[in-house]
Protein backbone atom coordinates (compact mmCIF):
# COMPACT_ATOMS: atom_id res chain seq x y z
CA UNK A 1 0.00 0.00 0.00
CA UNK A 2 0.92 3.31 -0.79
CA UNK A 3 1.26 4.35 2.61
CA UNK A 4 4.37 1.67 3.82
CA UNK A 5 6.24 3.15 0.98
CA UNK A 6 6.49 6.66 2.30
CA UNK A 7 7.18 5.47 5.95
CA UNK A 8 10.04 3.71 3.87
CA UNK A 9 11.56 6.64 2.49
CA UNK A 10 11.17 8.28 5.97
CA UNK A 11 13.43 5.79 7.61
CA UNK A 12 16.13 6.18 5.11
CA UNK A 13 19.51 8.47 5.78
CA UNK A 14 21.19 11.43 4.54
CA UNK A 15 21.59 15.39 5.06
CA UNK A 16 18.08 15.77 5.02
CA UNK A 17 16.88 13.48 7.29
CA UNK A 18 19.38 14.09 9.91
CA UNK A 19 17.98 17.35 10.12
CA UNK A 20 15.83 18.88 13.35
CA UNK A 21 12.38 18.13 12.16
CA UNK A 22 10.99 22.09 13.68
CA UNK A 23 13.98 23.39 10.90
CA UNK A 24 12.33 21.46 8.08
CA UNK A 25 8.70 22.01 8.65
CA UNK A 26 9.44 25.92 8.90
CA UNK A 27 11.56 25.94 5.98
CA UNK A 28 8.67 23.67 3.92
CA UNK A 29 6.45 26.58 5.64
CA UNK A 30 8.46 29.07 4.00
CA UNK A 31 8.31 27.85 0.77
CA UNK A 32 4.88 27.00 0.74
CA UNK A 33 3.74 30.50 1.74
CA UNK A 34 6.29 31.95 -0.82
CA UNK A 35 4.63 30.19 -3.59
CA UNK A 36 0.99 30.50 -2.29
CA UNK A 37 1.23 34.44 -2.41
CA UNK A 38 3.01 34.91 -5.49
CA UNK A 39 1.12 36.52 -7.12
CA UNK A 40 0.54 35.77 -11.54
CA UNK A 41 2.60 32.71 -11.24
CA UNK A 42 4.75 32.61 -14.67
CA UNK A 43 5.79 29.11 -16.30
CA UNK A 44 9.80 30.94 -15.81
CA UNK A 45 9.04 31.34 -11.82
CA UNK A 46 7.70 27.89 -11.46
CA UNK A 47 11.02 26.87 -12.97
CA UNK A 48 12.70 28.29 -10.41
CA UNK A 49 10.63 27.01 -7.77
CA UNK A 50 10.61 24.00 -9.10
CA UNK A 51 14.61 24.00 -8.19
CA UNK A 52 14.63 24.11 -4.20
CA UNK A 53 12.20 20.30 -4.60
CA UNK A 54 15.09 18.63 -6.98
CA UNK A 55 17.47 19.91 -4.39
CA UNK A 56 15.36 18.20 -1.56
CA UNK A 57 15.16 15.32 -3.70
CA UNK A 58 18.89 14.74 -4.38
CA UNK A 59 19.83 16.01 -0.56
CA UNK A 60 17.32 13.61 0.33
CA UNK A 61 18.29 10.43 -2.11
CA UNK A 62 14.44 10.23 -2.50
CA UNK A 63 13.34 8.39 -5.59
CA UNK A 64 12.48 11.25 -7.88
CA UNK A 65 9.85 9.37 -10.18
CA UNK A 66 8.02 8.15 -7.43
CA UNK A 67 7.88 11.30 -5.82
CA UNK A 68 6.69 13.25 -8.53
CA UNK A 69 4.24 10.27 -9.51
CA UNK A 70 2.78 10.59 -6.11
CA UNK A 71 2.68 14.46 -6.12
CA UNK A 72 0.55 13.86 -8.94
CA UNK A 73 -2.72 12.73 -6.50
CA UNK A 74 -3.52 16.31 -7.05
CA UNK A 75 -3.88 16.80 -10.21
CA UNK A 76 -7.50 15.55 -11.22
CA UNK A 77 -8.49 18.16 -8.85
CA UNK A 78 -6.16 20.71 -10.21
CA UNK A 79 -7.05 20.07 -13.82
CA UNK A 80 -10.15 20.21 -13.32
CA UNK A 81 -10.58 23.77 -12.19
CA UNK A 82 -7.84 24.81 -14.33
CA UNK A 83 -9.94 23.90 -17.55
CA UNK A 84 -12.91 25.81 -15.95
CA UNK A 85 -10.15 28.70 -15.98
CA UNK A 86 -9.19 27.94 -19.58
CA UNK A 87 -13.22 28.68 -20.50
CA UNK A 88 -13.17 31.61 -18.87
CA UNK A 89 -10.43 32.72 -20.67
CA UNK A 90 -8.09 32.93 -17.98
CA UNK A 91 -5.07 30.81 -18.99
CA UNK A 92 -2.63 32.63 -16.36
CA UNK A 93 -4.78 31.58 -13.57
CA UNK A 94 -5.18 27.59 -15.06
CA UNK A 95 -1.33 27.67 -14.87
CA UNK A 96 -1.17 29.39 -11.92
CA UNK A 97 -3.37 26.40 -10.17
CA UNK A 98 -1.91 23.58 -11.60
CA UNK A 99 1.92 24.54 -10.94
CA UNK A 100 0.90 25.79 -7.24
CA UNK A 101 -1.10 22.52 -6.27
CA UNK A 102 1.76 20.44 -8.10
CA UNK A 103 4.50 21.70 -6.31
CA UNK A 104 2.83 22.46 -3.10
CA UNK A 105 2.24 18.57 -2.94
CA UNK A 106 5.76 17.65 -4.01
CA UNK A 107 7.43 19.96 -1.60
CA UNK A 108 5.49 18.45 1.58
CA UNK A 109 6.11 14.76 0.24
CA UNK A 110 9.94 15.90 0.66
CA UNK A 111 9.35 16.72 4.38
CA UNK A 112 7.73 13.45 5.16
CA UNK A 113 9.90 11.52 3.11
CA UNK A 114 12.51 12.34 5.10
CA UNK A 115 10.70 12.99 8.29
CA UNK A 116 9.65 10.05 10.31
CA UNK A 117 5.62 10.61 11.41
CA UNK A 118 6.95 10.45 14.99
CA UNK A 119 9.65 13.15 14.79
CA UNK A 120 7.39 15.58 12.52
CA UNK A 121 4.51 15.18 14.87
CA UNK A 122 7.01 15.94 18.01
CA UNK A 123 8.23 19.16 15.90
CA UNK A 124 4.90 20.58 15.49
CA UNK A 125 4.14 19.96 19.16
CA UNK A 126 7.33 21.86 20.17
CA UNK A 127 5.94 24.70 17.46
CA UNK A 128 2.92 24.71 19.80
CA UNK A 129 0.41 21.86 18.43
CA UNK A 130 -1.24 20.63 21.39
CA UNK A 131 0.02 17.13 23.00
CA UNK A 132 -3.33 15.62 22.59
CA UNK A 133 -3.93 16.18 19.10
CA UNK A 134 -0.32 14.42 18.19
CA UNK A 135 -1.45 11.80 19.96
CA UNK A 136 -4.43 11.24 18.48
CA UNK A 137 -2.62 11.35 15.62
CA UNK A 138 -0.15 8.75 16.29
CA UNK A 139 -2.84 6.56 17.30
CA UNK A 140 -4.74 7.03 13.85
CA UNK A 141 -1.76 6.13 11.84
CA UNK A 142 -0.33 3.17 14.23
CA UNK A 143 -3.96 1.59 13.73
CA UNK A 144 -4.44 2.77 10.66
CA UNK A 145 -3.11 -0.21 8.94
CA UNK A 146 -4.51 -2.79 11.53
CA UNK A 147 -8.60 -1.68 10.69
CA UNK A 148 -7.86 -1.01 7.00
CA UNK A 149 -6.58 -4.99 6.79
CA UNK A 150 -9.37 -5.78 9.14
CA UNK A 151 -12.03 -3.81 6.26
CA UNK A 152 -10.35 -5.34 3.32
CA UNK A 153 -11.01 -8.79 4.79
CA UNK A 154 -14.89 -8.02 5.47
CA UNK A 155 -14.58 -6.08 2.00
CA UNK A 156 -13.88 -9.42 0.41
CA UNK A 157 -15.49 -11.46 2.27
CA UNK A 158 -18.85 -9.38 1.16
CA UNK A 159 -17.65 -10.47 -2.13
CA UNK A 160 -17.62 -13.91 -1.99
CA UNK A 161 -21.26 -14.20 -0.28
CA UNK A 162 -22.49 -12.54 -3.46
CA UNK A 163 -24.87 -10.76 -4.91
CA UNK A 164 -28.45 -9.53 -4.23
CA UNK A 165 -29.94 -6.40 -5.12
CA UNK A 166 -28.80 -3.18 -4.17
CA UNK A 167 -31.08 -2.44 -1.13
CA UNK A 168 -29.44 -6.23 0.20
CA UNK A 169 -26.03 -5.17 -0.72
CA UNK A 170 -26.23 -1.60 0.85
CA UNK A 171 -27.73 -2.94 4.09
CA UNK A 172 -24.72 -5.61 4.40
CA UNK A 173 -22.54 -2.66 3.48
CA UNK A 174 -24.02 -0.80 6.39
CA UNK A 175 -24.23 -3.80 8.58
CA UNK A 176 -19.91 -4.19 8.20
CA UNK A 177 -18.93 -0.56 8.74
CA UNK A 178 -21.00 -1.03 12.11
CA UNK A 179 -19.22 -4.40 12.90
CA UNK A 180 -16.21 -2.46 12.34
CA UNK A 181 -17.10 0.28 14.54
CA UNK A 182 -17.84 -2.19 17.23
CA UNK A 183 -14.65 -3.82 16.81
CA UNK A 184 -12.76 -0.39 16.19
CA UNK A 185 -14.54 0.51 19.70
CA UNK A 186 -13.45 -2.72 21.64
CA UNK A 187 -9.89 -3.03 19.87
CA UNK A 188 -9.37 0.86 22.06
CA UNK A 189 -10.26 -0.28 25.09
CA UNK A 190 -8.38 -2.99 24.79
CA UNK A 191 -5.51 -1.32 23.59
CA UNK A 192 -6.03 1.57 26.49
CA UNK A 193 -5.64 -1.35 28.94
CA UNK A 194 -2.60 -3.15 27.61
CA UNK A 195 -1.45 0.05 27.79
CA UNK A 196 -2.12 0.88 31.40
CA UNK A 197 -0.68 -2.67 32.28
CA UNK A 198 3.09 -1.82 30.84
CA UNK A 199 2.86 1.70 32.80
CA UNK A 200 1.46 4.19 30.74
CA UNK A 201 0.50 7.39 32.72
CA UNK A 202 -1.40 9.22 30.06
CA UNK A 203 1.86 10.44 28.77
CA UNK A 204 3.83 8.51 26.18
CA UNK A 205 8.28 9.26 26.28
CA UNK A 206 8.73 12.54 23.93
CA UNK A 207 11.19 11.93 21.53
CA UNK A 208 14.82 14.03 22.40
CA UNK A 209 15.53 17.15 19.75
CA UNK A 210 18.50 18.99 19.44
CA UNK A 211 18.93 21.81 16.88
CA UNK A 212 22.84 21.68 15.67
CA UNK A 213 25.01 24.47 13.64
CA UNK A 214 23.74 22.77 10.40
CA UNK A 215 20.33 22.97 11.15
CA UNK A 216 20.86 26.91 12.15
CA UNK A 217 22.43 27.34 8.39
CA UNK A 218 19.80 24.96 6.62
CA UNK A 219 17.01 27.09 8.33
CA UNK A 220 18.43 30.57 7.48
CA UNK A 221 19.43 29.22 3.59
CA UNK A 222 15.85 27.57 3.03
CA UNK A 223 14.13 30.48 4.16
CA UNK A 224 16.50 33.11 1.89
CA UNK A 225 15.93 30.80 -0.87
CA UNK A 226 12.15 30.94 0.05
CA UNK A 227 11.86 34.74 0.02
CA UNK A 228 14.12 35.19 -3.01
CA UNK A 229 12.19 32.84 -5.13
CA UNK A 230 9.26 35.20 -4.09
CA UNK A 231 10.91 38.05 -4.45
CA UNK A 232 13.46 37.62 -7.60
CA UNK A 233 12.04 39.93 -11.05
CA UNK A 234 11.90 37.95 -13.67
CA UNK B 1 -13.59 17.58 -0.96
CA UNK B 2 -10.06 18.72 0.11
CA UNK B 3 -8.64 21.92 -1.10
CA UNK B 4 -4.98 21.80 -2.37
CA UNK B 5 -2.63 24.58 -1.73
CA UNK B 6 -2.44 27.12 -4.13
CA UNK B 7 -6.00 27.32 -4.50
CA UNK B 8 -7.55 30.24 -1.96
CA UNK B 9 -6.01 33.61 -2.21
CA UNK B 10 -4.21 34.49 0.95
CA UNK B 11 -6.44 36.50 2.76
CA UNK B 12 -8.94 33.25 2.61
CA UNK B 13 -6.27 30.52 3.85
CA UNK B 14 -4.80 33.20 6.05
CA UNK B 15 -7.81 33.77 7.29
CA UNK B 16 -8.96 30.05 8.05
CA UNK B 17 -6.03 28.99 9.28
CA UNK B 18 -5.61 32.11 11.81
CA UNK B 19 -9.23 30.90 13.32
CA UNK B 20 -9.27 27.16 12.94
CA UNK B 21 -5.71 26.22 14.13
CA UNK B 22 -6.31 28.15 17.90
CA UNK B 23 -9.59 26.71 17.73
CA UNK B 24 -8.66 23.00 16.93
CA UNK B 25 -6.18 23.78 19.78
CA UNK B 26 -8.90 25.10 22.45
CA UNK B 27 -11.14 21.67 21.67
CA UNK B 28 -8.52 19.81 22.18
CA UNK B 29 -7.33 20.52 25.33
CA UNK B 30 -11.21 21.27 26.46
CA UNK B 31 -11.91 17.76 25.20
CA UNK B 32 -8.78 16.28 27.28
CA UNK B 33 -9.71 17.97 30.49
CA UNK B 34 -13.72 16.69 30.06
CA UNK B 35 -12.78 13.10 29.23
CA UNK B 36 -11.10 10.12 30.65
CA UNK B 37 -7.84 9.64 29.26
CA UNK B 38 -9.35 5.93 27.97
CA UNK B 39 -10.14 8.50 25.05
CA UNK B 40 -6.70 9.23 23.73
CA UNK B 41 -6.19 5.79 22.50
CA UNK B 42 -10.04 5.36 21.23
CA UNK B 43 -10.01 8.49 19.56
CA UNK B 44 -6.96 7.44 17.54
CA UNK B 45 -7.78 4.29 16.92
CA UNK B 46 -12.07 5.63 15.66
CA UNK B 47 -9.98 7.83 13.26
CA UNK B 48 -8.17 4.75 11.62
CA UNK B 49 -12.04 3.44 11.97
CA UNK B 50 -13.13 5.96 9.45
CA UNK B 51 -10.29 6.09 7.34
CA UNK B 52 -10.92 1.90 7.10
CA UNK B 53 -14.76 2.29 6.89
CA UNK B 54 -14.22 4.13 3.35
CA UNK B 55 -13.22 1.45 1.81
CA UNK B 56 -16.32 -0.11 2.01
CA UNK B 57 -18.54 0.34 -0.63
CA UNK B 58 -22.16 1.64 -0.55
CA UNK B 59 -24.19 0.55 -3.85
CA UNK B 60 -26.21 3.42 -4.92
CA UNK B 61 -28.03 2.22 -8.20
CA UNK B 62 -26.79 2.61 -12.01
CA UNK B 63 -23.25 0.71 -11.21
CA UNK B 64 -21.74 3.37 -9.14
CA UNK B 65 -21.05 2.98 -5.43
CA UNK B 66 -20.24 5.81 -2.76
CA UNK B 67 -18.67 5.53 0.63
CA UNK B 68 -19.07 6.80 4.21
CA UNK B 69 -17.40 10.52 5.13
CA UNK B 70 -17.87 10.23 8.90
CA UNK B 71 -18.34 13.27 10.51
CA UNK B 72 -21.52 12.73 11.50
CA UNK B 73 -21.14 9.25 12.82
CA UNK B 74 -18.53 10.30 14.69
CA UNK B 75 -20.54 13.13 16.37
CA UNK B 76 -23.37 11.08 16.98
CA UNK B 77 -20.95 8.53 18.79
CA UNK B 78 -18.21 10.68 20.14
CA UNK B 79 -19.78 13.59 20.91
CA UNK B 80 -18.64 16.72 18.97
CA UNK B 81 -15.75 18.00 20.84
CA UNK B 82 -14.02 14.65 20.19
CA UNK B 83 -15.02 14.06 16.84
CA UNK B 84 -13.75 17.47 16.00
CA UNK B 85 -10.22 16.73 17.22
CA UNK B 86 -10.61 13.53 15.75
CA UNK B 87 -11.72 15.31 12.14
CA UNK B 88 -8.75 17.42 12.45
CA UNK B 89 -6.51 14.03 12.99
CA UNK B 90 -7.77 12.51 10.00
CA UNK B 91 -7.07 15.69 7.94
CA UNK B 92 -3.67 16.46 8.97
CA UNK B 93 -2.85 12.61 8.11
CA UNK B 94 -4.54 13.27 4.46
CA UNK B 95 -2.58 16.76 4.02
CA UNK B 96 0.43 15.61 5.28
CA UNK B 97 0.54 11.35 3.95
CA UNK B 98 -1.97 11.51 1.38
CA UNK B 99 -1.32 14.97 -0.52
CA UNK B 100 -5.00 15.19 -0.38
CA UNK B 101 -5.53 18.43 0.83
CA UNK B 102 -3.01 21.10 1.04
CA UNK B 103 -1.00 22.02 4.35
CA UNK B 104 -1.70 25.85 3.82
CA UNK B 105 -5.52 25.09 3.07
CA UNK B 106 -5.66 22.84 6.40
CA UNK B 107 -7.17 25.54 8.05
CA UNK B 108 -9.49 25.71 5.31
CA UNK B 109 -10.22 22.04 5.41
CA UNK B 110 -10.40 21.34 9.10
CA UNK B 111 -12.82 24.54 9.45
CA UNK B 112 -14.87 22.75 6.75
CA UNK B 113 -14.96 19.49 7.78
CA UNK B 114 -14.25 19.20 11.26
CA UNK B 115 -16.12 21.85 12.77
CA UNK B 116 -18.67 23.30 10.28
CA UNK B 117 -19.80 19.34 9.11
CA UNK B 118 -19.27 17.77 12.82
CA UNK B 119 -21.57 20.59 14.10
CA UNK B 120 -23.91 20.60 11.22
CA UNK B 121 -24.05 16.37 11.26
CA UNK B 122 -24.31 16.56 15.47
CA UNK B 123 -27.10 19.24 15.15
CA UNK B 124 -30.42 17.45 14.56
CA UNK B 125 -29.47 14.80 16.49
CA UNK B 126 -28.89 17.44 19.83
CA UNK B 127 -32.40 18.23 18.99
CA UNK B 128 -33.86 15.23 17.88
CA UNK B 129 -32.68 12.80 19.85
CA UNK B 130 -31.50 9.45 18.38
CA UNK B 131 -33.95 8.57 15.49
CA UNK B 132 -33.70 7.68 12.12
CA UNK B 133 -34.62 10.96 10.64
CA UNK B 134 -32.25 12.59 12.37
CA UNK B 135 -29.39 10.67 11.77
CA UNK B 136 -30.23 11.32 7.81
CA UNK B 137 -30.51 14.92 8.24
CA UNK B 138 -27.16 15.04 10.29
CA UNK B 139 -25.48 12.72 7.65
CA UNK B 140 -26.61 15.16 4.81
CA UNK B 141 -25.74 18.30 6.75
CA UNK B 142 -22.73 17.37 7.68
CA UNK B 143 -21.76 17.18 3.58
CA UNK B 144 -23.92 19.81 2.48
CA UNK B 145 -22.38 22.47 5.08
CA UNK B 146 -18.75 20.88 4.26
CA UNK B 147 -19.38 21.30 -0.08
CA UNK B 148 -20.84 24.90 0.20
CA UNK B 149 -18.10 26.59 2.58
CA UNK B 150 -15.33 24.43 -0.12
CA UNK B 151 -17.33 25.98 -3.06
CA UNK B 152 -17.83 29.47 -1.20
CA UNK B 153 -14.10 29.94 -0.16
CA UNK B 154 -12.82 28.52 -3.57
CA UNK B 155 -15.53 31.58 -5.53
CA UNK B 156 -14.24 34.14 -2.64
CA UNK B 157 -10.73 32.97 -3.69
CA UNK B 158 -11.27 34.05 -7.35
CA UNK B 159 -11.50 30.78 -8.68
CA UNK B 160 -13.26 30.75 -11.80
CA UNK B 161 -16.25 28.21 -11.66
CA UNK B 162 -18.69 28.27 -14.66
CA UNK B 163 -22.95 28.21 -13.41
CA UNK B 164 -23.02 25.17 -15.52
CA UNK B 165 -20.46 23.61 -13.48
CA UNK B 166 -21.37 24.83 -10.26
CA UNK B 167 -25.02 23.47 -11.04
CA UNK B 168 -23.80 19.84 -11.73
CA UNK B 169 -21.30 19.64 -8.49
CA UNK B 170 -24.53 21.27 -6.57
CA UNK B 171 -26.06 17.77 -8.16
CA UNK B 172 -23.72 15.78 -7.15
CA UNK B 173 -23.38 17.63 -3.94
CA UNK B 174 -27.11 17.16 -2.80
CA UNK B 175 -26.61 13.25 -4.02
CA UNK B 176 -23.42 12.66 -2.09
CA UNK B 177 -25.19 14.03 0.80
CA UNK B 178 -28.24 12.17 0.71
CA UNK B 179 -26.21 9.18 0.54
CA UNK B 180 -24.18 9.71 3.34
CA UNK B 181 -27.59 10.37 5.67
CA UNK B 182 -28.61 6.81 4.52
CA UNK B 183 -25.72 5.15 5.40
CA UNK B 184 -24.76 7.24 8.59
CA UNK B 185 -28.66 5.95 10.09
CA UNK B 186 -28.12 2.47 8.30
CA UNK B 187 -24.45 2.29 10.57
CA UNK B 188 -25.82 3.59 13.61
CA UNK B 189 -29.09 1.35 13.49
CA UNK B 190 -26.47 -1.33 12.98
CA UNK B 191 -24.25 -0.36 15.88
CA UNK B 192 -27.82 -0.27 17.87
CA UNK B 193 -28.31 -3.47 17.06
CA UNK B 194 -25.12 -4.89 17.86
CA UNK B 195 -24.81 -3.33 21.03
CA UNK B 196 -28.04 -2.05 22.51
CA UNK B 197 -27.92 1.24 24.85
CA UNK B 198 -24.72 2.48 23.02
CA UNK B 199 -26.45 5.39 21.50
CA UNK B 200 -27.96 7.10 24.00
CA UNK B 201 -29.82 10.52 23.89
CA UNK B 202 -27.58 13.80 23.91
CA UNK B 203 -27.27 15.07 27.11
CA UNK B 204 -29.34 18.21 27.40
CA UNK B 205 -27.27 20.44 29.81
CA UNK B 206 -25.77 22.58 28.16
CA UNK B 207 -27.99 23.24 24.97
CA UNK B 208 -26.90 27.00 25.26
CA UNK B 209 -23.51 26.13 25.64
CA UNK B 210 -23.20 24.31 22.32
CA UNK B 211 -25.09 27.15 20.44
CA UNK B 212 -23.01 29.96 22.16
CA UNK B 213 -19.74 27.79 20.65
CA UNK B 214 -22.03 27.83 17.11
CA UNK B 215 -22.43 31.57 17.17
CA UNK B 216 -19.07 32.08 18.02
CA UNK B 217 -17.34 30.04 15.35
CA UNK B 218 -19.62 31.88 12.86
CA UNK B 219 -18.88 35.35 14.49
CA UNK B 220 -15.14 34.41 14.69
CA UNK B 221 -14.89 33.32 11.15
CA UNK B 222 -17.34 36.06 9.59
CA UNK B 223 -14.63 38.58 11.00
CA UNK B 224 -11.94 36.82 10.27
CA UNK B 225 -13.27 37.07 6.08
CA UNK B 226 -13.88 40.54 7.01
CA UNK B 227 -10.81 41.74 9.04
CA UNK B 228 -8.58 39.71 6.35
CA UNK B 229 -10.10 40.77 2.83
CA UNK B 230 -9.89 44.24 4.52
CA UNK B 231 -6.49 44.06 5.34
CA UNK B 232 -4.40 42.18 2.65
CA UNK B 233 -1.45 40.86 3.94
CA UNK B 234 1.84 42.95 3.33
CA UNK B 235 3.08 41.18 0.50
CA UNK B 236 0.07 43.01 -1.63
CA UNK B 237 -0.04 46.03 -0.28
CA UNK B 238 3.23 46.15 -1.14
CA UNK B 239 2.12 44.92 -4.69
CA UNK B 240 -0.66 47.22 -4.69
CA UNK B 241 2.05 50.21 -4.07
CA UNK B 242 3.83 48.79 -7.44
CA UNK B 243 0.98 48.88 -9.35
CA UNK B 244 0.27 44.74 -9.71
CA UNK B 245 -2.91 45.19 -7.41
CA UNK B 246 -5.13 46.31 -10.57
CA UNK B 247 -4.71 43.24 -12.64
CA UNK B 248 -4.88 41.23 -9.64
CA UNK B 249 -8.23 42.65 -9.13
CA UNK B 250 -9.76 41.69 -12.39
CA UNK B 251 -8.63 38.02 -11.36
CA UNK B 252 -10.33 38.45 -8.38
CA UNK B 253 -13.93 38.78 -10.21
CA UNK B 254 -16.26 35.83 -9.75
CA UNK B 255 -19.40 34.49 -11.17
CA UNK B 256 -20.55 35.04 -7.71
CA UNK B 257 -20.21 38.79 -8.27
CA UNK B 258 -22.45 39.38 -11.00
CA UNK B 259 -25.69 38.99 -8.91
CA UNK B 260 -24.05 40.03 -5.67
CA UNK B 261 -25.38 42.93 -3.85
CA UNK B 262 -24.67 45.99 -5.29
CA UNK B 263 -24.55 48.50 -2.45
CA UNK B 264 -21.38 47.32 -1.08
CA UNK B 265 -19.13 49.40 -3.19
CA UNK B 266 -15.62 47.74 -2.95
CA UNK B 267 -14.62 44.11 -4.04
CA UNK B 268 -13.15 42.99 -0.17
CA UNK B 269 -16.19 43.86 1.10
CA UNK B 270 -17.94 41.60 -1.85
CA UNK B 271 -15.88 39.16 -1.00
CA UNK B 272 -16.68 39.39 2.81
CA UNK B 273 -20.34 39.21 1.73
CA UNK B 274 -20.08 36.12 -0.48
CA UNK B 275 -18.34 34.54 2.13
CA UNK B 276 -20.42 35.78 4.80
CA UNK B 277 -23.80 34.88 3.21
CA UNK B 278 -22.34 31.27 2.63
CA UNK B 279 -21.97 30.81 6.21
CA UNK B 280 -25.00 32.32 7.76
CA UNK B 281 -27.27 30.69 5.12
CA UNK B 282 -26.13 27.00 6.56
CA UNK B 283 -26.05 28.19 9.93
CA UNK B 284 -29.33 30.02 9.75
CA UNK B 285 -30.72 26.27 8.14
CA UNK B 286 -29.33 24.40 10.97
CA UNK B 287 -30.62 26.55 13.63
CA UNK B 288 -33.68 26.96 12.52
CA UNK B 289 -34.44 23.83 12.19
CA UNK B 290 -33.26 22.53 15.45
CA UNK B 291 -35.21 25.57 17.11
CA UNK B 292 -38.32 24.80 14.97
CA UNK B 293 -37.94 20.86 16.23
CA UNK B 294 -37.33 22.66 19.82
CA UNK B 295 -40.55 24.49 20.01
CA UNK B 296 -42.86 21.60 18.31
CA UNK B 297 -41.87 19.20 21.43
CA UNK B 298 -42.52 22.03 23.96
CA UNK B 299 -46.14 22.37 22.76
Amino acid sequence: MHHVVIERWSRGSSVLHSRDARIKLLVTLGYLIALATTPGLTLARAALYAVPIAAGIQLGRLPAGALLARAAVVLPFSATFALFSVIAGDTARAVSLVVKSYLSAAAVLVLVGTTPLPKLLRGMELLGAPRMLTLVVQFLFRYLFVISEHAQHMRLAALCRGSGGARLRFRAAAGAVAVLFARSFGRAEGIHRAMLARGFSGETPALPMVIDAVDVLFLIVGLAAALALRVIPL
Amino acid sequence: MHIPDGFLSTPVWLGLDVVSLPAVGYVARRARRELEETRIPLLGVMGAFVFAAQMINFPVGAGTSGHLVGSALLAITLGPGAAAVVMTAILGIQAFVFQDGGVLALGANVFNMAFAGVLAGYLPYHFWGPRRLAFIAGGALSVLAGAALAIVELLVSGVPVPRPALLVSSGIFAVTALLEGLITAAVLEGIEKLNPGFIRKPEKTRPRALAVVGLTAVLLAAVGVLFASAYPDGLESLAESIGIADRARTLFATPLMDYEAQFFGSPWMQKAAAGLAGLALIYGVCLMIGRYVRRQRRA
